[in-house]
């Protein structure tokens, strides 16, 4: 029983707990058992809250019974990284720092979320303070890859796309400043949504970056992340910086027709040093969409080099201000690499940082006149290299990390400085059974595209249904 | 090239933020650093202050496709 129910999607679990086939008491409880199984093995959640989450899941399925109405998520478990504010309860944000932290907010994302009947199974592990994009954690433990334990699962949202990708939870919310949802998605084999700067409310969300920080999920479908988008997404009076502008319906246009969009394949940097076997892959996606009828046309990017530094210097100066008074009072209790990631933001000039933050709005506006005039939507490798082992990525040195770091995220750092909205989707697999995927990049809030595009791709292929060989048959 | 080196680093922890870094550090963090100021001159000729203020947010919500098109 367990592996079947563990088997739906989000959408699939939820339909069958609406229509009474399965209780979400049972699906809860396949979760828990999931989590407590592999947890030796993955170190996916930081805190599992198993009492809780049955009882919620018991509430759920009495309220159906009696025929009442019930939101999209009804009875489904999902955990968030542990940085989504619960009023009450405590939320580490992956930190020694906030290990005590007692949220006096329930974020609107995760309240959201509970109003469409969603169930809440715990925080799950992350980078500190959503800093990296390994998914390693030296106060927690290193989170691990399901695909193959030795190697990195990806960060900061490690746990998200660990849990996901293990069938432990439907969805998990993650958040992403430079990539923390696209990276581990595509690491751990699942799908990873951020959307347009200002799209989902960050109104209880631990910041690392004002400017930057998006929440969004992490999911086995396209068609999963379009429900949850439908959910979280929209104007938020607590967070003013969200945008007003309506939301579409995302689930919806999974069955849009693909035949009149265009993809735009870069002609540069993106496919730039590439690993052969995620090129292959890329290959082999853009194949399947010329198959489903979608053009794909060459197009022209700006540069990316400098749009990449100055994101740095920008978000390590937001981020510098918020960490200030704990780098002053309590510098040991940070781990050594993501002390130094925020600490340089303590030494950048003024000027750089309003510099970069005045660009933004004119490379946003040449990007999209340029890689956006002849395509509505990018493809390009969300990663250009796969995960990691482990044992390579050394958090005490900083010059090497640093490069690492640099060619993880290459791919997506510069769609979080132009605030544009991306999914990641999984698209086959290395030589040495690692996941690889690409990435569709939208013109400001066309969340909606990417869904048709993402659902259409999944329609086609499988690689989203394939379980991680330690995920089986628990 | 960027002139920031791990004495500068240090000082400036000292003199704006009130705490004194180990060496090694400062030097480390002069190496982040170095980069990001080369890259921040190479793009400050490109701001044209007579087209100010910009907005962010705004530019997000002009370059949206037409609705029905997405």
């Amino acid at each position: 029983m367990s592996g079947s129910i563990a088997e739906f999607d989000l959408c699939g679990i939820a339909d069958r707990i609406r229509t009474r086939e399965i209780t979400s008491e049972d699906v809860v409880r396949t979760a828990i058992h999931r989590a407590e199984q592999l947890q030796p093995t993955l170190n996916a959640f930081i805190q599992l809250e198993a009492e809780d989450a049955l009882e919620a899941a018991r509430s759920i399925d009495a309220r159906i019974a009696t025929g009442e109405p019930v939101g999209p998520l009804a009875g489904v478990p999902l955990a968030h990284k542990d940085m989504y504010y619960r009023e009450g309860k405590v939320t580490t944000c992956g930190s020694k720092i906030r290990a005590d932290f007692v949220a006096d907010r329930t974020s609107t994302a995760l309240a959201r979320l509970e109003e469409a009947g969603a169930i809440y199974l715990g925080g799950l592990n992350m980078s500190e303070f959503a800093v990296g994009p390994i998914g390693n954690n030296v106060h927690y433990g290193d989170c691990h890859n399901p695909w193959n334990p030795e190697h990195a699962p990806g960060g900061s949202s490690s746990g998200s796309g660990a849990s996901v990708a293990a069938r432990i939870v439907y969805g998990a919310l993650g958040s992403d400043t430079g990539g923390s949802i696209r990276i581990p998605a595509a690491m751990s084999g699942v799908v990873g949504f951020k959307p347009t700067q200002n799209r989902v409310s960050r109104y209880g969300l631990m910041p690392l970056s004002f400017s930057f920080d998006c929440g969004g999920p992490l999911t086995r479908t396209v068609r999963d992340a379009a429900r949850i988008m439908d959910v979280i997404a929209g104007h938020d009076p607590k967070d003013p910086t969200t945008s007003r502008r309506p939301i579409d319906a995302y689930e919806d246009a999974c069955g849009a027709s693909v035949t009149d969009l265009r993809i735009g394949i870069p002609t540069r940097y993106f496919f730039d040093d590439l690993d052969p076997d995620v090129a292959v892959a890329l290959e082999v996606a853009q194949e399947v969409f010329r198959d489903r009828g979608v053009a794909l046309v060459p197009v022209d990017v700006p540069d990316h080099d400098h749009i990449n530094l100055i994101w740095a210097a920008a978000l390590s100066a937001e981020a510098a201000t918020i960490h200030r008074k704990w780098l002053r009072e309590r510098p040991g209790d940070y781990g050594p690499m993501v002390r130094r990631r925020i600490e340089f933001g303590l030494y950048q000039p003024a000027t750089r940082y309003l510099e970069a933050m005045t660009l933004r709005e004119k490379y946003l506006r040449e990007y999209v006149a340029t890689a956006f005039a002849d395509c509505d939507v990018l493809l390009t490798p969300t990663m250009p290299v796969p995960a990691p082992r482990l044992a390579d990525v050394d958090v005490s040195d900083g010059k090497g990390m640093t490069e690492l770091v640099i060619a993880v995220s290459r791919n997506t750092r510069p769609i979080s400085y132009l605030g544009l909205p991306a999914l990641s989707v999984p698209c086959g697999f290395t030589a040495a059974n690692l996941p690889a995927a690409f990435q569709l990049i939208g013109r400001p809030f066309a969340e909606a595209q990417l869904c048709t595009l993402g659902h259409a791709f999944q329609q086609a292929t499988d690689w989203h249904a394939r379980v991680p060989p330690i995920a089986r048959n628990l | 090239m960027s002139d920031i080196t791990g004495e500068f680093v240090a000082m400036l922890a000292r003199t704006w933020h009130r705490f004194t870094l180990p060496a090694g550090n400062a030097e480390s963090l002069a190496d982040l650093l170095s980069p990001m100021d080369e890259a921040g001159e190479a793009v400050a000729d490109a701001i044209s202050f007579d087209e100010e203020p910009s907005d962010f947010d705004l530019a997000l919500e002009e370059l949206a496709p037409p609705r029905g098109k997405s």
